[in-house]
């Protein structure tokens, strides 16, 4: 019995029910879990075309960080379920076809087009069986492609800026402590000493 | 029947389209939408990863790494905006945004 | 495999790296800063982007950096330096508006300051790996900029809305470049190049790859069928970042797409020539034509963009570097036409609060002379009456047309142009000749004069300046190292 074509039409249609319910869930948090089983079978699909590394990064990136700030803001938002149920087939039929169609053009040309695929220019990187992954991208992203990976730097720095520029609240109505603040007072300045007559306020 | 690079093609583009799909259907639900571009970025990994395999070449995995990064920041930029958004409208409905038509 | 050990070339993309290495130096600084924080950071903006630009123009050769992934030639050159034009004046005018409105967050020079760094890594892309990382720079940075004002419900929606559908088009963008990797091999376009113009019949896939990278392409220029988002967008983002939508990225991306389809994709050139003539003239048309309904001015201004846009296009077509000239060009004149008006939009007050609509200039001559008459310049220039400079830039485009032989496409632009003339007139007409209903407040910020009086006068002098910026024209019109 043939195991890896067994495997990847396993992984194959998990990850494909699992995008569809994404798409078509009522409840936003069950496809926030039908995306992270989606990532979970993609990473399985990258594992069998031997991209160990990336697999890996899929995991800890795309399910440990994205798909729990999904869910963050899933509960965070308080969602009104009985609204989203409404209106959701009026699209259906038209946007149904024209992505039917682009689907079906898709996978003419490229799906089935395999006698183009052939290797036309010399492999720019290529890849060597001996190192590990990880290794063998390490030593291409920091030596050829740095300028991409500072741009990719630079690139989540500003969507660090922007997130917090925009979701951040100063709460005022809070009282918070600050240790600092309250080390270097000094009695004088805080404190003052009236002498009060009798029968007289302040 | 041996696996080719064209069925891990015929996948991605499946993805790719239901991505597209998603994004035309969830009107009301502007979530789903943003989870609709993380599937269409997933299908471009795929493609990236099963070319560069069917080439040798690494450099589909080194874009395919540098993807991935760049879907992490817009999915942290889009919740914030789409948190903005809700803090003023108190809907996460897109047919809401006519505030600005013609 | 041979490791690398040997630094790479650096030193043409010098003005990049001190742009991203003073942006994170203004960024911590900041923070620390406590009064004036706003003002401090924006002056030091204007400072740095001084500094690249200067930057920029001492380079004099054609390099490329970075193992072939950035190029500087002179065409990136010219549009860098366009786009810095246009950012500081961006932020020159947005100092009044944001002192106005009480927005004093620092953030927003610098958010700018990373976008224009997204900006000119795009013009200098050599490679469809710097293509979308540094077009994703630039959009996110401008997603967020967007919603800056995040306590209205407008500018929310907008952001809403650009971020929305720019990632929908940064996601077909990109699967567009993993076609083309996969039909060509590799993905930079010396290589792309090399494959396209050796391979005896073009591969039907490589053809689809490059559709789905137009189409992303064509949405961040915002041209018909890909506009819908701008109107809105523009309208309800504040308005000195409307400005700055209006002038650097639209400039960026008009860039990037001629670099693309004019290096790798040149010998596909009969594939793609008469998506481009339908493309720009649709964009023309419908610019022109939706332009006229509008009430409200920034609309107006996003619809005329649009169509200064498909007269881009209309020198992409020809295909040579006589269209390439025509578009440099056309943009220079773009660029200066609108940072007038947008200071004009950004003076436009009553009673402190801004106003947005086409009704409240009425009267402005009798209320406000120097203002209508600076409005009418503008107007005028955009309509392409000589001798104004928008006359100049349509001239040009036109021209390079005709050398090619692209009789109807000339044809059509000019007749579009006469009806689009039908609304500059109007508001004219609004100014000039009806009768003063509430007046507008004066000007009050000198930098909002200065630049209204400057620009005014660049449109009206700029036939003098003609020379020299055609010979920099004709010379930054070769791109790339495939000098054919």
């Amino acid at each position: 019995m043939a195991i890896l074509p067994l495997v990847f039409y396993i992984l194959a249609i998990v990850t494909i029910t699992s995008a569809v319910m994404v798409v078509t869930s009522r409840n936003p948090v069950y496809a926030v879990l039908f995306l992270i089983l989606t990532f979970f079978n993609a990473a399985g699909l990258f594992l069998l075309m031997n991209a160990e590394f990336l697999a890996m990064i899929l995991l800890i990136i795309y399910i440990g960080a994205v798909a729990v700030l999904f869910l963050f803001v899933v509960m965070m938002l308080n969602i009104n379920l009985v609204v989203l149920r409404q209106g959701f087939t009026s699209y259906l039929p038209i946007g149904g076809m024209i992505v039917l169609a682009l689907l079906a053009e898709i996978i003419m040309v490229i799906g089935l087009g395999g006698t183009e695929l052939k290797v036309t220019a010399a492999a720019t990187s290529p890849i060597s069986y001996q190192i590990t992954n990880a290794e063998a991208i390490g030593r291409v992203i920091y030596t050829d492609y740095v300028l991409a990976f500072h741009t990719a730097g630079i690139v989540l720095l500003v969507s660090m800026i922007g997130a917090i520029v925009l979701a951040l609240r100063q709460r005022t109505d809070v009282k918070r402590q600050s240790i600092n603040k309250q080390n270097i007072r000094l009695p004088e300045e805080v404190v003052e000493l009236v002498k009060v007559t009798r029968g007289r306020g302040v | 029947m041996a696996i080719t690079i064209n069925h891990y093609l015929i996948v991605a583009a499946i993805l790719f389209t239901l991505g597209i799909f998603g994004i035309f259907l969830n009107r009301k639900n502007v979530i789903i939408i943003l989870m609709s571009i993380e599937l269409m970025l997933l299908a471009v990994n795929i493609n990236f990863i099963a070319f560069s395999t069917q080439f040798g070449d690494l450099v589909g995995q080194v874009f395919a790494l540098l993807v991935l990064t760049v879907a992490a920041a817009e999915a942290a930029v889009g919740l914030a905006i789409l948190v903005v958004f809700f803090r003023n409208r108190g809907s996460i409905s897109v047919d809401d945004i006519n505030l600005m038509k013609g | 495999m041979n490791l690398t050990t040997t630094l790479p070339i650096i030193a043409p993309a010098s003005a990049e790296i001190f742009l991203a290495i003073s942006g994170l130096i203004l960024l911590m600084a900041g923070l620390f800063i406590n009064k004036n924080t706003l003002k401090i950071i924006s002056y030091s903006t204007i400072a740095i982007l001084l500094v690249t630009a200067t930057l920029v123009l001492i380079q004099s050769e054609n390099a490329l950096a970075f193992q072939a992934l950035f190029i500087s030639d002179s065409f990136a050159r010219f549009i860098k330096v366009l786009i810095i034009i246009g950012v500081i004046f961006s932020i020159i005018m947005s100092f009044d508006y944001l002192k106005r409105s009480e927005n004093n967050l620092f953030e927003y020079p610098i958010l700018i300051l990373f976008a224009t760094l997204g900006m000119m890594l795009m013009v200098s892309s050599n490679n469809l790996i710097l293509l979308y990382m540094s077009m994703e720079l630039q959009s996110i940075a401008l997603y967020v900029l967007a919603t800056i004002q995040r306590n209205t419900l407008k500018s929310t929606e907008a952001g809403l809305k650009y971020f929305v559908l720019g990632a929908f088009s940064s996601g077909i963008l990109l699967y567009g470049c993993s076609i083309i990797y996969g039909f060509t091999g590799t993905t930079s376009f010396n290589g792309i190049a090399t494959v396209v113009s050796t391979s005896r019949s073009t591969s039907v896939g490589l053809i689809i790859g490059l559709i789905f990278l137009f189409s992303g392409l064509a949405f961040k220029v915002s041209i018909v069928p890909f506009h819908m988002w701008a109107p809105d967008v523009y309208e309800g983002a504040p308005t000195p970042v409307t400005a700055l939508f209006t002038l650097a990225p639209k400039i960026a991306a008009l860039a990037l797409f001629l670099r693309v389809m004019l290096d790798p994709f040149r010998d596909l050139l009969i594939s793609w020539q008469p998506l481009i003539v339908f493309l720009s003239i649709a964009s023309v048309l419908v610019g022109g034509l939706a332009a006229i309904m509008q009430t409200n001015i920034k609309r107006l201004i996003a619809y005329s963009s649009i169509a200064h846009m498909g007269y881009s296009l209309i020198g992409l077509a020809s295909g040579n570097e006589t269209g390439v000239t025509g578009i440099l060009m056309y943009l220079t004149t773009y660029t200066f036409t609108s940072i007038g008006i947008f200071s004009f939009i950004l003076c436009m007050r009553r009673n402190d609060s801004p106003v947005e609509n086409i009704s409240d200039l009425t009267g402005l001559s009798d209320t406000h002379p120097m203002m209508a008459l600076a409005l009418m310049i503008f107007m005028l220039s955009m309509s392409g009456i000589p001798p104004l400079a928008g006359f100049f830039g349509k001239w040009f485009v036109f021209i390079s047309a005709i050398d090619a032989g692209l009789y109807v496409l000339a044809t059509i632009g000019i007749l579009s142009s006469v009806i689009s003339a039908f609304y500059y007139l109007r508001i004219i007409k609004i100014m000039y000749f009806e009768k003063a209903a509430q007046p507008l407040d004066a000007i009050r910020d000198k930098k909002l004069q200065l630049t209204l009086c400057g620009s005014a006068m660049i449109i009206v002098f700029f036939f003098f300046a003609i020379t020299p910026v055609y010979n920099t024209a004709i010379s930054s019109s070769i791109l790339g190292f495939n000098l054919s």
